[in-house]
This record gives structure tokens, C-alpha cells and sequence, in this order.
């Protein structure tokens, strides 16, 4: 399930960590209620045949016991003490060889008699009884089969003769027994697997609904990231409040320090700029001779580009890896351009837009519009009459910030291939400038670092100017 | 030309104020928004300079409210910071043009004239009606090609007149805006200046470039020829 996904960007795992990474929740639950409910229906599966059985073989007694009795109650002793047997059984498996059900009397002068089914068979493993004396025996293994038998031991009065003592058994083979477990076994094996089916259905719908609100914490922290909300900002059950409230309060507070943060930047650039535009004026305005000039204004200018390049680079926010949202890209080049136009409305400059639908940059606002103006603004410079700005987005899958592709392209004269790469080492140190580019670039450059991004600079093939393209990873 | 200039860091106003001044145009300073809104909606100014980080009123907020009160010269924000964020809100709500600090004052003059150029639908550097050429960018003007030598008020009051070409300007626009102070606006100092500037545009009285408006003003005759 998808509740552990988004969670672990937060602390940027790494994928030998991810292999570690612990069951989900819903899979632990899966696991655990399976296996306790296996174990469950199991014991109430085992209990049940265990009483099946024992009430079974309890009927069985009472079965053979009855057997018993009717073959008593039909017995009778002849004038010279033997015994006469009936006729009829009480159950015509009595008669049928083999049956499976036989009766067996034995007397303790050498009587023998058993029933039709028993004929031939051996039945030596029984032992006349006491009169009175009854037992249930059984399961034994014979050469009948494994087999239960009832006797019971009678004392037949014969008139004028001593009582015949005739011990009476009925035996009956544990198949019929077996076969009507068996049947019992599987009814009860099939409706415990049904229950058991139902249960695990019933508990994955459960687990599901009662996970519901973690998914939607897990959904709602996407959206966050992707820049789509500003907060959790559905509602939550109480277990889950006092963690979305914390991760609430911090996106707050890494926003309100960020503004913090810009604000004290744009203090500090006023304040030291504007000294830096006084002494400027004053200077120019001044009688001073040029050899003292000079060096004073190149001084102020040094400073200037050093303060420019470096509180622009501190304003770099970067990458973020929690909460950043989502800057449309169209309005904002829209703006910049619109902009531009109006400062270089003496050039009559073309500007042309390419703009993917929906692309958007993930990060400071500033950022962006650091990023596309220095560039826009090269282009305008040192365009003859056309600039192209080309955005695409890059998809990948399992990121769910899409990086970006954007190029800024002139018909101007564009960049000789050997100078290139001094335009783009400069920037390391803030005061050594390629002249006609100006600190724009180095920002530019920081920016796209501070992102891992990627500037590459080559000449535009449709306009045969220079092109810049960044190319920013997807997040 | 006559100049807002809204600045609070008192050197820098003074010494841009005096700067300006010098190159012929008038100038009124503010020291915060609310000095400069007042100003800025009273006075009918050709241009105004505004830096971003002011007292009470922002100057973000300031030329919004200029703009909302419908004043239309062209405003030039000056910015400490030179972010886009502020480039672009600046542009956005009304100013045409920006200059990060710090900045050369030779920069700003050749902004201040190209926007006031502009905003008089001139789209080139050098106006042109006819024979005579006026360059704003080296602040020269020419008569057929020949080089005409004008003192500083004399280039204010043409270019004035040539950026307004076709319309009618009044005694009042014209020393409002050339003049610092409306002092002596009931001498005849500016029909002194119109008539040396048609001495040296016109020896021979031929092209008639200055048209007087009988009671109302003058008007600048030749139609602009900019398409050449």
C-alpha cells in the first residue's frame, strides 16, 4: 500500500536504506490477524472433530450396547442349558459376511456362536466376561480391521439347571465410524475455510478504512510537496493531529524564515548600496582630479559588483526538500518579458515564448524569476530582433517534481565556442567580470548549482545567436 | 523638463538634484512617498525618479498611487536590491524603466531622455521634423546637417517645443517646465529665448519652425519626420 511511500522523502533515504526498509503497515496487519486466525480456526477445527468424534464413538456405545441387549432379550436357553440364538438380527448387516458389524457369544462351558457376518473370523482377542461385567473397548487393530466392540457378560437362567453364563459382544469395524468423520471432517474443514475467507476479507476492508486517514495524510503531504497546497489542511482523526499539526507549524515556519531571510537581505542591500550611490555622486559631481577619481570610482564599482554578486548568491534559496511550491512558469516569463520590453521598447524586440503547458519550477519564486530574467535580459541585450524562450518539463517516474528544461535563445552575435568557458568559470569570484556579461550570469549560475542543475551555453541554430540552456533534474 | 525626484538619502538627492539641474531641468525633490504622492499628483511633471526603499510610503506603493491617480509621465524606479521580484512588481504596476544602485548619473540622464522621449511618442534618439535634427543622446541639434550652437535653457526649450512638435504648448508648460522656480512668469524672458532660438534655427526666416499662438502659446510648425 502506498501509506509508506511518501513519507521517507522527508528524510532523503537512500536506496540501501529502502532495501531495509520495514513491512508496511497494512502488510504487518495482513500477517499478523492471517496467522491468528489461521491458529484460530485450527484449534476451534481441532476441538470440533475431537467432540464430533467423542460423542460419535459415544453414540457407537450406545449403539452396540443396544445390539447387545437385543440379542439378549432374544436369546433363549434351550432344555439342556445352550443357548438358543434368534433368528432374525437386529440389524440385517448382521447377516452379510464382511459387513463390518458383527456379533460374537461366547460361553464359559466352550459356547460359541456369532452372527452370519462374523463367520470364519477370528475372535480370539475376546474374553468372556464376568456376568454383570460389561466393557467398551476400542479402537484395536485386528485382522478384522481396527475395530470398537461391545460385551457384556449375562447370567442365563435355564430351569432346574445352574445359570449359563454367556458373555455377549457386538463389534463393529471403525470403518463406517471413519467415513462418517471423514464426511463431518471435510463439511467442517470447508465452511472453517469459508469463515476463515470471510474473516480475511473482512479484515483487509477494515484495515483498509482504518488506514484511510494515513493515505490521506500521505496524499496530502504529496500535494505539499508538489506544491499543489500550502498545508495538511484536511481533517485528521485525533491520533494523527498532533503529527499533522507539527508538520504544519514547521512548513510555516520554513516559509515565514525564508521571508524573514529575503527581507533582511533587501535591508541589507539598501543599506549598503545606497553609501556606494552617494559616494558615487558625490565623486562624479566633485572637482576632484581624475587621479583621484578614478581609482575611488573603479574602487566603488568593485565593491558594488561584490555586494551585488554576493547578496544575490546568499538570496539563492536552492533546492528544497520539503514544501516548496510550485511557480508557474508562463506568467512569470510573461511578466519578465513584458517587463523587458517596456525597458528596451527602442529595440524592438520579438520576443517568442514556447512554454509547456503547465511547467512549473519547484522552488523560490526569486529564484525563477532571478533565473529566467538575467538570461532573458542577455538575450535582449544583445538580440538584433528576436528572443526565444523555450520551457519544457522532464518527467520521471517515482519523482514527484518534474525537472525542467529552459532555454533562452538570441539572434545577437552570439558566443565564440573558446569563450564560453570563461564565461562560465567566472562567477567564482565575484569581481572578475567578462565585460558585456555583466554579474547576471553568475547568478545565473549559482542559481542553477544551488538546484544541481546544468548551464551550458552553444549557439542557437535557429537564430545563429547565443543560447543558454538550464536543465534542471526532476526532484 | 521638470523632474520628481524622490529619494531619502539626503546626499544623494542633493547631489542628483543639482546634477539635473544643471543639465537644464527643473527638479523637485521628496524626501519620502508622502512628500512625493503630494507632489506628484499637484504637479505636472515630464518625469519622476523614484527610489523603491522609502520612509512611510514604499515606493512601490508610491508609484501605484500615482499611477491610480492617473498621472501618465514616465516613471524610473531606483532600486538597492535589483532583484526581478522588484524589477518586475516596479514595471508592473506603472514604472517604465529601473537603475540598480549604484548608478552612474550619465546612465540615468540618457534613461531619463530616452523615457521621456518615448513618452512622447518619439522612437528614436533624434528627433527629426524636417530639416532640423535634434539628438538627445549627444544633445546636439543641426539645421541641414549644419551644427546650430544653443546655450543649455535654449536645447531645453526646443526640445521641449520638438518633443511636443504639432501641439500647442502654453507660456505656462513651457516655463513650468523648463524653470525651476516660476520666477519672473510675467517677464518677457521666454519670448527672448523663442525669439534668439528662431534667429539660430532660421537666419533667414524661411522655415518659420516656431509658431506663435496668439495669447495661447507656440507651437512647433515643422511635422515630425521620423520615418526618415
Amino acid at each position: 500500500m502506498d501509506a509508506g511511500t511518501a513519507l521517507p522523502s522527508l528524510a532523503a533515504k537512500t536506496n540501501d536504506a529502502a532495501e531495509r526498509r520495514p513491512f508496511s503497515l497494512a502488510a504487518r496487519a495482513a500477517l499478523t490477524t492471517g496467522l491468528v486466525l489461521a491458529a484460530f480456526l485450527g484449534a476451534i477445527g481441532w476441538t470440533l472433530s475431537r467432540t464430533y468424534n467423542a460423542s460419535e464413538i459415544n453414540k457407537l456405545q450406545g449403539r452396540l450396547h443396544d445390539y447387545v441387549i437385543t440379542y439378549i432379550a432374544g436369546t433363549d436357553p434351550r432344555r439342556d442349558g445352550t443357548p438358543l440364538m434368534p433368528d432374525t438380527p437386529p440389524d440385517p448387516m448382521f447377516s452379510r459376511p464382511g459387513s463390518g458389524l458383527y456379533a460374537v457369544v461366547l460361553g464359559d462351558d466352550g459356547f460359541h456362536w456369532e452372527s452370519s457376518s462374523a463367520l470364519g473370523r477370528d475372535f480370539s482377542f475376546l474374553h468372556p466376561l464376568q456376568p454383570g461385567q460389561q466393557q467398551f473397548i476400542g479402537p484395536i487393530d485386528t485382522e478384522l480391521g481396527r475395530l470398537y466392540y461391545y460385551s457384556f457378560g449375562v447370567a442365563l437362567d435355564v430351569p432346574d439347571r445352574p445359570a449359563v453364563h454367556l458373555t455377549f459382544t457386538v463389534a463393529q469395524t471403525e470403518d463406517e465410524l471413519e467415513s462418517n468423520s471423514a464426511v463431518y471432517r471435510r463439511s467442517l474443514v470447508g465452511w472453517l475455510a469459508t469463515l476463515g475467507v470471510m474473516l480475511i476479507v473482512l479484515q483487509l476492508l477494515l484495515l483498509r478504512w482504518s488506514l484511510t486517514p494515513l493515505r490521506k495524510v500521505a496524499s496530502d503531504m504529496s500535494r505539499v510537496e508538489r506544491g499543489h497546497s500550502d498545508h495538511l489542511d484536511s481533517q485528521y482523526p485525533a491520533e494523527l493531529t498532533g503529527l499533522t499539526d507539527r508538520i504544519n507549524a514547521f512548513i510555516d515556519s520554513e516559509r515565514e524564515q525564508r521571508t524573514r531571510y529575503r527581507n533582511t537581505l533587501a535591508d541589507l542591500a539598501h543599506s549598503l548600496k545606497t553609501p556606494l550611490a552617494v559616494i558615487r555622486s558625490q565623486v562624479e559631481a566633485s572637482e576632484l582630479p581624475p587621479p583621484v577619481r578614478a581609482p575611488v570610482l573603479d574602487q566603488v564599482r568593485r565593491m558594488d559588483e561584490l555586494v551585488a554578486y554576493q547578496l544575490a548568491r546568499a538570496a539563492t534559496t536552492g533546492r528544497q526538500t520539503f514544501a516548496a511550491s510550485a511557480v508557474p512558469i508562463a506568467g512569470h516569463a510573461e511578466d519578465l518579458v513584458q517587463s523587458l520590453e517596456k525597458v528596451y521598447a527602442a529595440k524592438n524586440v520579438l520576443c517568442e515564448f514556447d512554454i509547456e503547458d503547465g511547467a512549473a519550477f519547484y522552488g523560490e519564486q526569486g529564484d525563477l524569476l532571478e533565473l529566467m530574467g538575467n538570461l532573458l535580459e542577455n538575450a535582449f541585450k544583445w538580440a538584433n530582433h528576436h528572443v526565444l524562450l523555450v520551457v519544457k518539463s522532464q518527467r520521471q517516474p517515482g519523482r514527484p517534481r518534474n525537472g525542467l528544461l529552459l532555454s533562452v535563445e538570441d539572434d545577437g552575435p552570439g558566443i565564440e565556442a573558446d569563450k564560453v568557458e570563461k564565461i562560465l568559470q567566472r562567477g567564482v569570484r565575484g569581481d572578475e567580470r567578462v565585460k558585456g556579461h555583466g554579474i547576471g550570469l553568475s547568478i545565473v549560475q549559482d542559481i542553477v548549482r544551488a538546484y544541481n542543475g546544468e548551464l551550458t551555453v552553444d549557439r542557437s541554430p535557429e537564430f545563429n545567436g547565443a543560447r543558454f540552456s538550464v536543465a534542471l533534474p526532476p526532484t | 523638463m521638470r523632474i520628481l525626484l524622490v529619494e531619502d538619502e539626503a546626499p544623494l538627492r542633493e547631489t542628483l538634484a543639482a546634477r539635473l539641474k544643471r543639465d537644464g531641468f527643473a527638479v523637485d525633490t521628496a524626501q519620502d512617498g508622502e512628500e512625493g504622492i503630494y507632489l506628484g499628483r499637484e504637479v505636472p511633471f515630464d518625469l519622476a525618479i523614484i527610489d523603491l526603499g522609502l520612509p512611510k510610503m514604499s515606493g512601490m506603493d508610491l508609484v501605484k498611487a500615482l499611477r491610480e491617480a492617473g498621472q501618465r509621465y514616465p516613471i524610473l524606479i531606483l532600486t538597492a536590491r535589483g532583484s526581478w521580484q522588484d524589477k518586475v512588481e516596479g514595471l508592473k504596476h506603472g514604472a517604465d524603466d529601473y537603475l540598480v544602485k549604484p548608478f552612474h548619473v550619465e546612465e540615468l540622464l540618457a534613461r531619463i531622455n530616452a523615457l521621456v522621449r518615448r513618452a512622447s511618442g518619439w522612437s528614436k534618439p533624434v528627433l527629426a521634423c524636417g530639416p532640423i535634427k535634434l539628438d538627445t543622446t549627444a544633445q546636439t541639434v543641426t539645421v541641414e546637417g549644419k551644427a546650430v550652437d544653443l546655450t543649455s535653457y535654449e536645447y531645453k526649450v526646443l526640445e521641449y517645443l520638438m518633443l511636443h512638435a504639432g501641439e500647442l504648448v502654453s507660456k505656462a508648460d513651457l516655463t513650468e517646465h523648463i524653470y525651476q522656480q516660476d520666477f519672473d512668469r510675467d517677464s518677457n524672458v521666454l519670448e527672448v529665448f523663442i525669439g534668439r532660438l528662431r534667429r539660430k534655427l532660421d537666419p533667414e526666416g524661411s522655415l518659420k519652425p516656431i509658431e506663435t499662438v496668439r495669447g495661447r502659446g507656440y507651437r512647433f510648425a515643422i511635422p515630425r519626420s521620423e520615418d526618415e
